[in-house]
């Protein structure tokens, strides 16, 4: 009797100190997920290992298909696993949460709704402690952080693409999560636009003194080195597994321009290149 | 600016273009019907005629405008009613596959029922011809708006729905600035249809019926009063304002649109 009692307050001294003593914001463990399909089960990802450290910048990286999406899911709660958990800033994701921000593929705003509109709905329903003064200086200030303030009367429908995604990235920063999760931000940007939302992102991650934990999806390796800590490539599914992580040890503030030329990044642009890619030219 | 003008001319140009042609028509049958079907001329006539007082209210005697506002003022409550009824129930049948499963039966059974074959249920069940209308009116706007609204509904494209989920929308929230606002286009459609079906149905209906109405106005003063060119002035009037309704609810429609 005694016994199962230590027992229990064991058990609830380790679930008071986990988010204490853990240190990783995210700690996903053997996650396999499936779909029943008309065909039968499609498993997408299998057997899934990886701890993300609070503050950390990490790509999943991989060809189209390969589950990465579906593993962002598990994370952001939009994907239930099949087996094993994931746990978010110490708890175990059940679904969809405000300490998990998500910018979404398709930047995802209401088209009904103007660009104030749209983060203020979002900071409305996330943050009902504050006071509706709070809540506006809220989306003011984020607004202003990705220089959208003079357009915060229009519709998505007005915007360019960058402008969306900035919209997209300014709703997910104004309901201050401790994980922001990115699936292919800037997949659809012209090069130059990508290119500056990417300092912009930083410059955001930054000011918040870098403890906001990113995951973001992309098949770009230059954005992947340029922006993370490390980088997890993906096996091709169906079935994926984690082929490698790969290690970006280069010191920060990065130089977009003077980074290319860091031997670190050539052999790291090269590791990843042939992890990616089996052939490098046709044969004749 | 130019472009806007010469684009107004034009559409205004095309539609006297069509009306003429209708007349021209309606002229060509009148002389071959040796005037059995009134000329648009004599028609004109009797049409001004008609309206020299057409808000007249005696006992005995009522103007057109007034019978037009008659039957307008049944279609609006019908309408009105049968909407209220409508939406609601659309947007419950669009978000639960469950309801609609249950539901989509007798929807389908009951759609095709004639409107009319409503109204003398409606009058046994009101025992007055002027609420049996409206019953019958709110009957037949019930079913466009129910399955548009409901097909809005069903067709919210999953990254709606995910901000809601990420960004954890109460449920009012997400009614009122997801669900709806993306299926506004949808009802106002259904609304659309279901009023041009309350217009054409309650001249039947008002046949029926007796008593007051732009259809009294055809059967009563029309038929019975041996004047063809009055009916052709209420089928005139009741084109004209079918017309008027449809451009309303179309720019109603334009208004809540969205570009995605």
């Amino acid at each position: 009797m005694t016994q199962t009692i230590s027992q229990k307050n064991q058990q609830i001294a380790d679930a008071i100190l986990e988010p204490v003593l853990n240190d990783d914001a995210i700690n996903i463990t053997n996650v396999t997920v499936s779909f029943k399909t008309p065909k039968g089960i499609y498993t997408a990802v299998k057997d899934i290992n990886l701890q993300v450290k609070k503050g950390e910048i990490v790509a999943l990286i991989g060809h189209s298909g390969c589950g990465k999406s579906t593993l962002m899911g598990t994370i952001s709660g939009m994907v239930a696993p099949t087996q094993g958990d994931v746990t978010a800033n110490g708890k175990t994701v059940k679904g969809p949460g405000p300490d998990r921000g998500i910018v979404f593929q398709n930047y995802s705003l209401l088209p009904w709704l103007t660009v104030y509109k749209n983060i203020y709905e979002a900071v409305d329903s996330t943050m009902k402690n504050l006071s509706a003064a709070e809540k506006k200086e809220l989306v003011e200030s984020n607004l202003k952080m990705v220089k959208l303030w003079d357009h915060k009367d229009k519709l998505p429908g007005q915007l360019s693409g960058g402008m969306k995604q900035r919209v997209a990235i300014a709703r997910a920063f104004a309901i201050n999560p401790k994980v922001l999760l990115l699936d292919e931000p800037f997949g659809a940007l012209d090069a130059l636009t990508k290119s500056s939302m990417h300092v912009e992102l930083l410059k955001l991650w930054n000011l918040d003194h870098r403890e906001k934990t990113i995951v973001m999806v992309t098949h770009d390796i230059e954005e992947a080195i340029f922006l993370c800590d490390r980088v997890v490539v993906m096996n091709n599914g169906p079935a994926a597994t984690i082929k490698e992580i790969v290690d970006i040890n280069l010191p920060r503030p990065r130089n977009k321009k003077d980074i290319v030329h860091d031997q670190e990044y050539m052999r790291i642009h090269d590791r990843l290149l042939n992890l990616l890619i089996d052939k490098f030219s046709i044969e004749d | 600016m130019k472009n806007k003008l010469i684009q107004t001319l034009l559409s205004v140009g095309y539609f006297l273009a069509g009306m003429l042609i209708l007349i021209g028509i309606w002229a060509i049958i009148s002389k071959i019907t040796k005037n059995e079907v009134p000329s648009p001329t004599m028609t004109l006539e009797v049409f001004k005629e008609v309206i020299k007082q057409p808000f007249q209210n005696d006992a005995d005697v009522k103007g057109i405008g007034t019978k037009l506002l008659s039957s307008l003022g049944r279609v609006g409550i019908g309408f009105t009613i049968g909407s209220l009824l409508a939406i609601p129930l659309g947007l419950m049948l669009g978000s639960s596959k469950i309801m609609m499963n249950i539901c989509n039966p007798i929807i389908q059974i009951l759609r095709p029922v004639s409107p009319l074959a409503w109204f003398p249920l409606g009058l046994a069940i009101f025992k007055d011809s002027p609420q049996a209308s409206i019953f019958m009116i709110i009957i037949c706007c019930l079913w466009p708006t129910l399955i548009n609204t409901a097909f809005g509904v069903s067709t919210i494209p999953q990254d709606h729905k995910n901000v809601g989920k990420a960004f954890g929308f109460s449920t009012f929230k997400y009614v009122t600035k997801i669900m709806i606002p993306y299926s506004l286009p949808h009802i106002f459609t259904g609304l659309k249809l279901s009023v041009g079906i309350a217009w054409m149905v309650i001249v039947a209906g008002e046949m029926l019926s007796g008593g007051s109405g732009l259809g009294n106005f055809v059967w009563e003063e029309g038929f019975n009063g041996g004047s063809v060119a009055k009916i052709l002035v209420a089928i005139v009037i009741i084109g004209v304002v079918g017309l008027l309704l449809d451009k309303a609810f179309s720019a109603l429609q334009k208004k809540v649109s969205f570009t995605a």
